[in-house]
């Protein structure tokens, strides 16, 4: 069922970005409190559980070994997958992955993978006979906001801190997985008229489109992706992009931090 | 503040607590008994009032009653009614006899539309849960501006305070128009200010309104309005 | 020796392998109100089992046909995240956790009052993070709380609990490997309060006797992970934030 948008809210969202303020205060470039914690989930071969503001987002890393594809015999795989189950809040229902997790798991992937941080030769076993499958679950418990980017740095945070269970399956040593970058994604969502980051539940409820940008450790960009109705220009772009090489860099300190610990 | 007020001594009880002999003494709301043994079905606070044991829940879904005031919103209009979200399991009709406003059958919409709010009373709620409201009394009427902030629905009338006394502090302090809906919705009109404030002194209330440092937060909340102002 | 192939799962001096007694539990901890965005939510962690509990309602039951004129539904499902389990399981429904929805369902059924909203619907999300065995029974628990959290009435609580069979011995609250090579478990919802029992499954091989005894332990567990549960309620609420 489509969410009911009071016009109260709008026209609050409106007011407020006029004066340059925030329905919870905060400035437009301002993030809610974030925590990252890594290796919380017992049976995963790498985790994180993130939390921005009440969103709550949980990632597992599991490994499989497989068959490469014929025609790329040296190199293993990724996957990458979120869920947003009804757990997650009232809005969402039951039942087969919604386009908009398909969106979100998509958008999460693209990003890590074209980052190119994982060299998918690291992960051959025997060329041509068995090669890792590296595959990240994302799993949103609670929903009040920000989704994507609490999905992206609990990916890469889950990655970055993963042992490949190679006892297990009998070939070799465990050792961490080979990550060489930090792929981080800032999102942007227009509210009442000029884009902000991250959204609140109110601001995504009475907003209008969504800016994705996944960033590098140098800076470049390695996805984006414009969700829900709206438009935007040139101009508003380069605004968001250069506060998103800010933002990236906090939170790849943030990663770096847990790694650290 | 006669809501949450909790002495050292009062009992918070859990679903399935036995409470004690229900000999010559009623179950109120949150308790049943059996077997003569009263016993709590909600998590809250345990009250005793003219021989009649209650539970004071500590969350509570809106449950509307006939008479509340509630802030609604228009979740769907059709020719002759409007159905409103009210914050309850179930949606709202108003009649178009019971708005303000003599409707033609069919031009609904010209008068409210899909996402407006309103300042509503339910007219009645019968056993299955259907919600009939009004817009027909004093001040009922669409809501053009202003901010609508939410607030558990068990804190509706720790707001208040007794005698509206803590809810006029807050009119007061913020200089704004303040209705709280008992759906747990309320409704502030006044300058950005005025909103910002009464925004944060509503969370206050509803997250410290039982502390003793209550009182010392909001006359500090008090004092800084007044000297922005 | 009972139990399959080789494994040893009792010491000669009678412990088990991880160093409990026979009656013995592994430890459990509840935290109530973890997830902001449901109307209650739990969190618990029973061994190594981690099972979280969101409650959303009561709501208008939809679709129309699922709606009771006397009565509330409640609409429970158990998922198991892939990462839970040492084998990644795939996303999605499998027969097994609908099953185990369905009786979880019908057990809270037992315990709510569930006349209080006619044509409503209680949605109870039941997510599994780690599975080290008993999941389905941390699940249980962590509903009960999650629905008490909701402020649902319900005439009481459910616990969930199970004893089993190793080595022709019975013991209770069977971990990851008494339960693969183990020889019967018994999972069981009880109402702490009254001592009935709202949710029974079993399966293996188990005498009169030895069911008495694990029906014995089961609700010797139920009355310690009850306390653990109230006290997880209250102390959400009891230090400040009511």
């Amino acid at each position: 069922m489509p969410e009911l948008v009071p016009s109260l809210l709008r026209q609050e969202l409106a007011r407020l970005a006029e004066e340059d303020a925030r329905l919870d205060g905060r400035g437009r470039w301002e993030a809610r409190e974030i925590t990252l914690e890594t290796d919380c989930l017992y049976n995963a071969e790498g985790s994180a559980k993130v939390t921005m503001g009440g969103t709550i987002v949980y990632a597992g890393v599991k490994f499989e070994l497989r068959t490469p594809w014929p025609d790329r015999p040296t190199q293993g795989s990724l996957m990458c997958g979120a869920e947003l189950r009804p757990v997650a809040g009232r809005k969402y229902e039951p039942g087969p992955p919604s386009p908009q997790s398909i969106e979100l798991s998509r958008v999460v992937d693209r990003g890590i993978r074209e980052s190119g941080c994982i060299d998918m030769e690291s992960l051959c076993i025997v060329p041509g006979e068995k090669v890792w499958g590296v595959m990240i679950d994302i799993h949103v418990l609670s929903d009040q906001g920000n989704i994507f980017d609490a999905c992206g740095l609990a990916a890469i945070a889950a990655l970055r801190t993963a042992v490949v269970p190679a006892e297990r399956f009998d070939v070799g040593e465990d050792h961490k997985l080979q990550v060489s970058s930090t792929p981080i994604m800032a999102s942007y969502t227009r509210a009442g008229g000029r884009f902000v980051y991250d959204p609140s539940e109110e601001e995504e409820l009475g907003g209008d489109e969504r800016i994705h940008i996944t960033l590098g450790d140098e800076g470049h960009l390695h996805s984006l992706q414009k969700g829900l109705k709206g438009v935007f220009t040139p101009a508003e772009f380069a605004e968001i992009f250069d506060e998103a090489q800010k933002h990236c860099v906090v939170l790849r300190k943030l990663v770096a931090k847990e790694e650290g610990n | 503040m006669s809501q949450g007020q909790t002495g050292a001594e009062q009992r918070l009880v859990t679903p399935g607590m036995a409470i004690g002999p229900s000999a010559g003494k009623r179950a109120g709301s949150g308790i049943i008994t059996e077997q003569e043994t009263m016993i709590a079905t909600q998590l809250g606070w345990l009250q005793e009032k003219n021989n009649t044991m209650s539970v004071h829940p500590i969350h509570s879904a809106y449950m509307p009653r006939s008479g509340d005031l509630i802030v609604a919103n228009v979740a769907e209009v059709r020719n002759n009614l409007w159905f409103m979200d009210i914050n309850g399991a179930f949606q709202g009709l108003l009649p178009m006899s019971l708005a303000p406003w003599k409707v033609e059958f069919g031009a609904a919409r010209q008068h409210m539309d899909v996402g407006n709010v309103v300042l509503a009373r339910v007219q009645e709620v019968d056993e299955c849960h259907n919600v009939v409201l009004t817009m027909k009394g004093v001040g009922l009427r669409r809501l053009n501006q202003g901010a609508v902030e939410n607030i558990p629905v068990q804190h509706v009338d720790r707001v208040r305070g007794d005698g509206n006394i803590l809810l006029q502090r807050l009119r007061d302090a913020s200089d704004c128009r303040i209705m709280v809906g008992e759906n747990g919705r309320v409704w502030i009109d006044g300058d950005s200010n005025g909103i910002a404030w009464a925004r944060k002194a509503l969370k206050m209330v509803a997250n410290k309104g039982h502390t003793t440092e209550f009182e010392a937060i909001l006359a500090e909340m008090e004092q800084e309005k007044k000297g922005d102002a | 020796m009972g139990g399959y192939g080789d494994v040893q799962l009792l010491r000669e001096d009678g412990s088990r392998l991880d160093g409990r007694k026979l009656d013995e539990m592994r430890p459990v901890k509840i935290e109530a109100g973890i997830l902001p965005a449901a109307d209650g939510s739990a969190m618990v962690t029973h061994g190594l089992n981690v099972a979280v509990a969101a409650v959303y309602g009561p709501m208008e039951a939809h679709p129309r046909k699922i709606q009771r004129q006397d009565r509330a539904v409640i609409d429970v499902r158990y998922n198991m995240a892939p990462f839970s389990t040492s084998d990644r399981i795939r996303p999605g429904f499998n027969r097994r956790s609908r099953e185990i929805s369905k009786v979880t369902a019908e057990a809270l059924e037992s315990v709510v009052l569930v006349e209080r909203y006619p044509r409503s619907k209680i949605r109870v999300e039941i997510e599994i993070l780690a599975a080290e065995a008993g999941t389905r029974c941390a699940g249980i628990t962590a509903a009960a709380v999650a629905l008490a959290d909701a402020g649902i009435p319900m005439r009481d609580l459910i616990v969930g609990v199970a004893s089993g069979k190793i080595e022709d011995t019975v013991v209770l609250d069977l971990d990851k490997a008494e339960d693969n090579y183990g020889q019967a478990d018994l999972p069981v919802g009880i109402l702490p309060n009254t001592g009935e029992i709202a949710f029974l499954q079993m399966d293996g091989d188990l005498s009169p006797d030895e069911y008495n005894l694990a029906m014995e332990y089961n609700f010797k567990a139920a009355k310690e992970i009850h306390e653990v549960m109230v006290d997880a309620l209250q102390r959400r609420y009891q230090g400040g934030d009511v």
